[in-house]
Order: structure tokens, then C-alpha cells, then sequence
């Protein structure tokens, strides 16, 4: 049943975006009540898909009159809920804005609209010399503006740093229904970096319309590598060496054997089913380095009593490797029904203390736990199986994923590395920053999004409260 | 009070001991609405409108520890008041650095950089300052401490002060305490010279970089008087397009080559290799170029790559005798002129330059006038690139008084 404010507004955003590019039907609806974080869910009141700019200022407009939230969406892969409507509303769906606009070599940047989903611009940009850099597990499915929007991160920000290192200036529709473009292909301006604060503030501050990407120039070759190790103290030591010798790989993961043995089943790669820990390192660039690169990690991994070293043998058998690496969140439905996966980040040296403890809380609380981590980054994904439908297992899950992310703050580190606070992790706000620091927070919100209709309930918890207590794990589909 | 800090109307100048002691002045001058004019290596007092509002200087002199370097996680620690060339020798100890190239390094600030932004020739190779800084604390007008990021290479929690800081100007904030990424400091560095005979020889070699094998790190293109005493540059030539690779010396010794080949298949002059010895003061030279402060006028353009040498045409045209230095690779050209314009600024620059700058999606800011001479908020910052009403909301949530560096940017 729709409030008599919800169908006033209907009626407008139907003559903004046509009867085709709106559902209020709530079996329509329903799909879009959550992202990939499935705990919390709520539907939208009405959902629309602009195909300009113009439509989405317009949109925006009639919710200010209204006075209802409003939110965007890409395609919905995030996974801490940045998409969750909270309080209802209308969510601004942005796949119909789906153009490649331009693409300037000479000047390396391309043009998109936020729609573009993020392997589109790879496709677009084969045999260019060029690519874009941040590559998300998600990339086949994520759009570029939900990128944007959570700084997203992928195996290869190690070297090539993560969304908000490619992005040169956006177009946006501001809280109160004005457009505006910050930023440009030039990138460098004068003045309190904008951009940079909007990348990554998961739509709490603006919809961003339309991006200017920075593109790198291709790598002329690469070495992949895999190295297998008894143990993850010893595959930690080999990341600290390698890096610490002055090599930057372009992406430097690793997976335990719980893991290996999903992935295994899966794609029937030779795993060593055996093996603790295995590092997969990846370097690129000239090929006049990269022999002696790949002698130094060969070297580096045995001193650090890797079992064995293997090399992708061609290109064919490296993109296997990174479509198993790529998909191993698809692969953990063979080890358990329901999962949660936790985004802890500790400074890397700090990698064998943390896995210890997360190898701890796993026999503590009785409840398996396989790993997928950006080592190179300190980066976890602690991956905890359960069984959705026992009470008390899921209690344990909540219980032993915040001892970890609490034992990452302790180490220095981070809740999120890069799927976002959105609601999931809002009640972690409070521990990793003081009162003063999300009183500024709030500062920077209030100056772009002063009546908090865009994007509510989100990041920031309400300020004097202790945040939402969370009874429910996520079970999260991709990384 | 220094010499450096006479065209600011300082009643006091102030050296807190501590990040606290800090806090504490700033929180002071808010409750006797004062304004607070923050001071770090005092290096760029030029940059931006000159401000009139009588204030404290706030000095980061004592604020200059290094707190925390842990060189196996590529990451150090510091508070701001700590100069790039310490900060520098510190991390090169553990064979790092932070790979910025400002000039007067011994007295520039690690805080005073990230507010300026500045950025020297490495972009094409390194990146920018905001590429560096993974967490920061600052206090904001109101004596607000705050901070955002934290100590590790990857974090998404909260908004990026990191970013919104970086440029800022001190107008957001006094930027206290840093943790920037560090990275190896690559075994070898070299430099080819190409000279070149005009602006359309340098506008191929630029467009044919785009596709090149190689991959300089910085790509500088150099000409007027201020390189004529250059031992590295032939003095014949009236451009020269300097590459400079790093990286291992199996790489760079391949670009060397890979580039020295492609210059003939485009048959554009041979390049010289310089000595370690000649690219060390070349280098000097480039990072150093944009702070002589007895120019007349020095103004700095930012624009999208292929719009460089059209700019620097014009800057020609409308000062012969200007000499001129582009980061050439990233479309950033900065002019130092021999006159100051004689048509005034709203006609050179604003009239003139500006529009060239924008037609490459760029714009101009003034980097040193020390005359002081028509220096209106458009001479000075151009049009930046986001509305002035959101950035001027952004500035009263966090300086309701106007209070730190007034009359520096573009606020009204």
C-alpha cells in the first residue's frame, strides 16, 4: 500500500521517465530490496531507471518536494548493504545509463556514463595499448558509478592502487537536484580535493552521472606465478621478502587449503590439495625486468621454504588462474550453504599474527573459516561457513567475525579494505574513529547532503547512538 | 618573524610543542574569532589571493616527529611540521622514498605539500601527493581534532580526508599528523636529452610517446632562458624534451635503447644520454625551476596533455623572453616571465591564457606574483572545475568563522 505522498511522486517520475523506465509493482520491487549483503532488506517505494542526467536532477528534485529519500543503484554486487533503502523511497537505478562516451588515447582518459559496466571499458579497450587499472572480482557484473561509489578495490590495486587513483572528475546530481561537474580529464585542480572525498562515499553525497576515467598504458608482459607452501607463516615471510627486496607485484594473493580444496573441485585446476597456503604473484611491465623478477620471487619463495613454484605456462593458463582466483567466492556454495566474508585489513607484516587468530576464533567458536586474501595489500577475506538455519551457529558467526575485525583494529588496521561500511559494519564506525572524527564526517555530509535524503541511514551512525546491533551474518555471492 | 612571512598581516607568531598544545591555540583562536594563518617551511606564501584579516601564524616548526616506520610495510608515520628533506633521508635509510619532487625540500613541509598540492616532474612514473596519503589528522576551525584514513595501504572506512585535505590550502583544516605510502626507491635513473628545433618537432615526439614501448617516468619539455646555463642542454637548441626511466638497470638501459630507436624511426634528432652525474643537476634544476622567487610573474597551466604545446605557443607569444617548463606527459605547464605582462592579467591571463588552458579542459593559477599587482580571485585560482556554493559549504561546516587562512582561496 502506497502512502499518498509515495503516489504523488509516482505520478511525476512517471512523466520524467516514461511508465517503461519504472516499477512499483512489489514483485518488482522485491528484487531490489538488498545488494549483496542479504541480511537487512527493505523495497524501495518506487524504482526508476533514468537515461540522462537531466532525468536523474529532475528526479531528485520531485524527492526534495516530496520529502522522501531517495538513493542509487548500479548493479547491486556491493556488500555491506550501500544500496539497502533504507526508510524506503525512491531508488534511482542508473544501468540505462550505459555509454562509453569518449575514449582519448592521446589524452588517456575515457568518458562514462555510471551504468558502464566495468569489463565493458576492458572490452572497449583492447588493442588500445590502454586499460583501465581497478579490476573488482565482480568486474563482469559491477558498474562503473557503483566503483565510484564504493572505491572499489581488485587483485590488482597492489600496484596499481585502487578506484580513486583512476578517477579524474565526475558529473553529478547533488542532494538538492543540481548538477554539477567536479574535476575533468586534466585531473589535478586547485583547490580541496572533491573528487577524491566523493570516490568511495558509498552515495551519500552525490549520483555521480558520469565519470572521467584515467587509463594506464598496457604492460608489455607479465609472469604469474604460484607458489605452495606448508605453511601460511611461511607464505607470509615470502610476501614480506619479496616485497621488502624492492619488488612491487601487480597482485600478490593468497588462498588456504580450505579454500584450495573449493576451487579444486570447482575448475580441476592440480591444486595441491595438501598444501597450508599458496601464494599466486603476478608481476608485469617491461619484459626486460620481468625475467629477473620472477628469478628474485622463485628465489624469495624457496628461502621462505615454499614446497614447490610453478609458473603459468602461457596466457591461456594464466587468465585460468585468474578466473579461479576471480570466482572463488562462486566456489565456497560446495563447502557450505551460507557464508559470511569479513574485509579486515592489517598492515601487511602483521599477516601471520592475524591469520593465527582468525585460526583461533575458528576453533573457539567452532565454526570453519577459509581465507582468500590480498596479501600484498594485508587485505582478509576470512571466509566463515555456517548453516543459516541453526540459531545458534549464527550467533557464533557474528560473535567470531567481530573478534577478527576487532583484532584487525588492534593490529592497526582497518574494518573495510574495500566493500564499504554501508549498514553492515556502521556499528564499527564508533571503534575505528572518535566521536570528533565522525562529528566531521557528519561536517562533510551536511555540506553536500544537508536534509540526509540521499542515501540515509548509511556509514555515518546517528550521532550519541551505539549503532544498530546486527543479529544476522551476511552471506555474501562474490567478492 | 622571517622574512618569508612579511606579506602575511601576522600580530604574533605562535610555536606550539605538541599536536595537543596545537589543538589548544587553535580552539583559543576560535573563541576570540582570530584568524589562524598555519605555517610550514613558509615555501609557498605566494601561492594563492594575499590574505588582509590581522591573525596569529600558527608555526608546525615543533610539530615534526616522525612517530611510526614500519619500512617492511612500505608505510611511515610523521607529523606534518616534518620537511620533505628529513622525511626523505629517514625512509632512503630503508632504501625508500616518497616520491614527490618539491623544490626547497630542506624547508618545505610534508603538511604544506599535501595542502598545496603540490606535484613535481615524476606524475607520469610516480603519481600525485593524494596518491600517498593513507591517513591524516587535522584540526579543523572550531578546534575540532579529526582525522580519517588510518595506518593501512587499503581502508574504504568513512570519507577520504586524506583526499578532501589534499589541496585544501589550510582552509579545512591544519593538517597535524600523516601516514603516506612509501615505495622502493628504483636502483637506477637515468636521463635522454632530445633538442629540438621548435614546437612542432616536440608536439610529434609528445604524440608518439603515447604509443611508445617505453615508459619515462617523466617527460619534461624545457625551453627560454632560465635553461641557458644548463650544462646537461646544449645551448644551440632552442627546446629540448627531456626523458627521464628508472626502474632496474636491465629496464632502464632497455628504454634507453628502445627510445634512442624509435626517436629514428621518427626521424626526429638523437637523443644524449647524460651522465649520472649531469642528470642529477638537470633534475635539480626541474624540480627547483618554479621557485625562484624574483621572477616577475610565474604562473603555472594544467590541461590535458595535447593541449601543452598550443599553451606554451601562446605564453610565447605573449612573453618572448619567458622561460618555460612542462611536465609535458601530464599537460602541466609552468611559465616564468621575464616581464611582468604589460597588458595587466585580466587581459593576459584571464583574457588570454585562461581560455587556451580551458580549451584543453585545463585552467591557470598564479604560482608567484611579488608585486601583488591585479590579483582578483579569477587571475589568481582561474575557474575551478566545482561549484562555489558547495565548496563554500564545505568551508563554513568546518570554518563557521572564516578563521584559517582567510582570504586565500576562492571563498567568498
Amino acid at each position: 500500500m502506497v502512502s499518498p505522498t509515495i503516489a504523488q511522486v509516482v505520478g511525476l517520475l512517471r512523466e520524467i521517465v516514461g511508465t517503461e523506465n519504472l516499477l512499483t509493482s512489489a514483485s518488482e520491487r522485491i528484487v531490489y530490496e538488498c545488494d549483496g549483503f542479504v541480511v537487512e532488506k527493505n523495497s524501495p517505494d518506487v524504482i526508476v531507471f533514468p537515461t540522462s542526467t537531466e532525468q536523474v536532477a529532475r528526479i531528485v528534485q520531485a524527492c526534495n518536494t516530496a520529502d522522501i529519500p531517495f538513493l542509487p543503484r548500479g548493479a547491486g554486487t556491493s556488500l555491506a548493504g550501500g544500496c539497502l533503502p533504507v526508510g524506503g523511497g525512491v531508488m534511482i537505478v542508473l544501468t540505462r545509463m550505459k555509454e562509453i562516451l569518449e575514449i582519448n588515447i592521446r589524452d588517456h582518459y575515457a568518458v562514462v556514463q555510471p551504468g558502464v559496466v566495468n569489463v565493458w571499458l576492458t572490452q572497449a579497450l583492447q588493442g588500445s595499448g590502454y586499460h583501465y587499472a581497478p579490476d573488482p572480482s565482480s568486474q563482469s557484473a559491477c558498474t562503473i558509478g557503483g566503483n565510484v561509489a564504493t572505491n572499489s578495490g581488485g587483485p590488482h590495486t597492489l600496484k596499481y592502487g585502487v578506484t580513486v587513483n583512476h578517477v579524474l572528475g565526475v558529473e553529478a546530481v547533488l542532494a538538492d537536484g543540481s548538477i554539477a561537474v567536479i574535476g575533468g580529464p586534466a585531473g589535478e585542480m586547485p583547490g580541496p580535493d572533491l573528487v577524491g572525498a566523493m570516490v568511495g562515499s558509498e552515495g551519500t553525497l552525490a549520483i555521480v552521472t558520469r565519470v572521467w576515467v584515467r587509463l594506464t598504458r598496457d604492460p608489455q608482459g607479465y609472469r604469474t606465478m604460484l607458489g605452495i607452501f606448508e605453511s601460511v607463516d611461511d607464505a607470509t615471510h615470502a610476501i614480506s621478502a619479496i616485497i621488502g627486496s624492492g619488488i612491487i607485484p601487480a597482485a600478490l594473493e593468497m588462498m588456504d587449503q580450505g579454500i584450495l580444496v573449493a576451487l579444486e573441485e570447482a575448475f580441476q585446476f592440480g591444486f595441491p590439495l595438501d598444501a597450508e597456503a599458496i601464494l599466486l604473484i603476478e608481476v608485469d611491465g617491461l619484459e626486460a625486468g620481468l625475467d629477473t623478477q620472477r628469478d628474485d620471487i622463485i628465489r624469495h619463495c624457496e628461502e621462505a621454504g615454499a614446497r614447490e613454484v610453478r609458473m603459468a605456462a602461457d596466457q591461456q593458463e594464466r587468465l585460468k588462474l585468474w578466473k579461479c582466483r576471480k570466482q572463488a567466492f562462486g566456489a565456497i556454495g560446495r563447502l557450505s550453504s551460507s557464508f559470511c566474508t569479513q574485509d579486515g585489513v592489517v598492515p601487511r607484516t602483521q599477516l601471520p599474527s592475524i591469520f593465527k587468530k582468525i585460526q583461533e576464533t575458528s576453533k573457539k567458536y567452532d565454526i570453519r573459516i577459509v581465507n582468500v586474501f590480498h596479501a600484498g595489500d594485508g587485505n582478509l577475506h576470512p571466509i566463515l561457513l555456517f548453516d543459516e538455519r541453526d540459531p545458534e551457529q549464527v550467533k557464533r558467526v557474528m560473535e567470531a567475525s567481530g573478534e577478527i575485525l576487532d583484532a584487525c583494529l588492534d593490529a592497526g588496521g582497518s574494518v573495510t579494505g574495500e566493500h564499504g561500511i554501508g549498514v553492515e559494519k556502521i556499528q564499527y564506525m564508533n571503534k575505528m574513529f572518535r566521536e570528533s572524527d565522525l562529528q566531521a564526517m557528519r561536517q562533510l555530509r551536511d555540506a553536500f547532503n544537508p536534509d540526509n535524503r540521499l542515501s540515509p541511514g548509511k556509514m555515518l551512525p546517528t550521532a550519541g547512538a551505539c549503532g544498530m546491533e546486527q543479529i544476522h551474518p551476511g552471506r555474501q555471492a562474490a567478492l | 618573524m622571517t622574512t618569508e612571512t612579511l606579506s602575511l598581516p601576522l600580530t604574533e607568531t605562535v610555536t606550539p610543542q605538541d599536536q595537543d598544545e596545537l589543538v589548544q591555540r587553535v580552539t583559543d583562536c576560535f573563541e576570540q574569532q582570530v584568524p589562524v594563518y598555519p605555517l610550514g617551511g613558509c615555501t609557498s606564501l605566494d601561492y594563492g589571493l594575499t590574505p588582509q584579516r590581522e591573525g596569529i601564524g600558527l608555526s608546525l616548526a615543533k610539530i615534526n616527529r616522525l612517530i611510526d616506520f614500519p619500512a617492511r610495510d612500505l608505510t611511515v608515520t610523521v607529523e606534518a611540521g616534518i620537511t620533505m628533506a628529513t622525511l626523505a633521508e629517514q625512509v632512503a635509510a630503508e632504501g625508500l622514498q616518497l616520491p614527490i619532487h618539491v623544490p626547497e625540500a630542506d624547508q618545505a613541509t610534508v603538511g604544506g605539500v599535501i595542502a598545496t598540492n603540490w606535484n613535481g616532474p615524476a606524475r607520469p612514473g610516480f603519481g600525485v601527493i593524494r596518491d600517498y596519503v593513507i591517513g591524516i589528522s587535522a584540526v579543523d576551525g572550531k578546534g575540532l581534532p579529526y582525522r580519517g584514513g588510518g595506518r593501512v595501504v587499503k581502508n574504504v572506512a568513512g570519507y577520504d580526508f586524506c583526499k578532501l585535505l589534499t589541496g585544501s590550502l589550510g582552509t579545512l583544516g591544519v593538517i597535524t599528523q600523516v601516514t603516506l605510502r612509501l615505495k622502493p626507491i628504483p636502483p637506477r635513473t637515468t636521463t635522454l636529452v632530445v633538442p629540438l628545433s621548435d614546437l612542432e618537432q616536440a608536439e610529434q615526439l609528445l604524440s608518439h610517446l603515447v604509443d611508445s614501448q617505453a615508459t619515462p617516468s617523466a617527460v619534461e619539455l624545457l625551453s627560454g632562458e632560465q635553461w641557458q646555463n644548463c650544462a646537461a642542454l646544449d645551448t644551440e637548441s632552442p627546446w629540448h624534451l627531456t626523458l627521464s626511466c628508472c626502474g632496474s638497470e636491465e629496464e632502464v638501459s632497455w628504454m634507453a635503447g628502445q627510445l634512442e630507436k624509435e626517436l629514428q624511426e621518427q626521424s626526429l634528432p638523437a637523443a644524449r644520454q647524460l651522465s649520472d652525474d649531469e642528470h642529477e643537476q638537470l633534475w635539480d634544476k626541474l624540480v627547483e625551476f618554479s621557485a625562484d622567487k624574483e621572477d616577475p610573474l610565474i604562473i603555472q597551466a594544467t590541461m590535458v596533455p595535447s593541449g601543452t604545446t598550443t599553451f606554451i605557443h601562446e605564453a610565447r607569444q605573449l612573453d618572448p623572453a619567458c622561460s618555460i617548463q612542462a611536465h609535458a606527459g601530464s599537460g602541466i605547464v609552468i611559465v616564468r616571465f621575464a616581464e611582468f605582462p604589460e597588458d595587466g592579467l585580466s587581459r593576459t591571463l584571464v583574457g588570454i591564457l585562461q581560455p587556451v588552458a580551458a580549451a584543453a579542459h585545463g585552467n591557470v593559477v598564479i604560482l608567484s606574483n611579488p608585486s601583488g599587482r591585479e590579483m582578483t580571485s579569477r587571475s589568481t585560482w582561474g575557474s575551478i572545475p566545482a561549484p562555489l556554493s558547495l565548496l563554500s559549504r564545505i568551508k563554513n561546516n568546518f570554518d563557521p568563522g572564516n578563521l584559517l587562512n582567510p582570504g586565500r582561496f576562492v571563498y567568498p
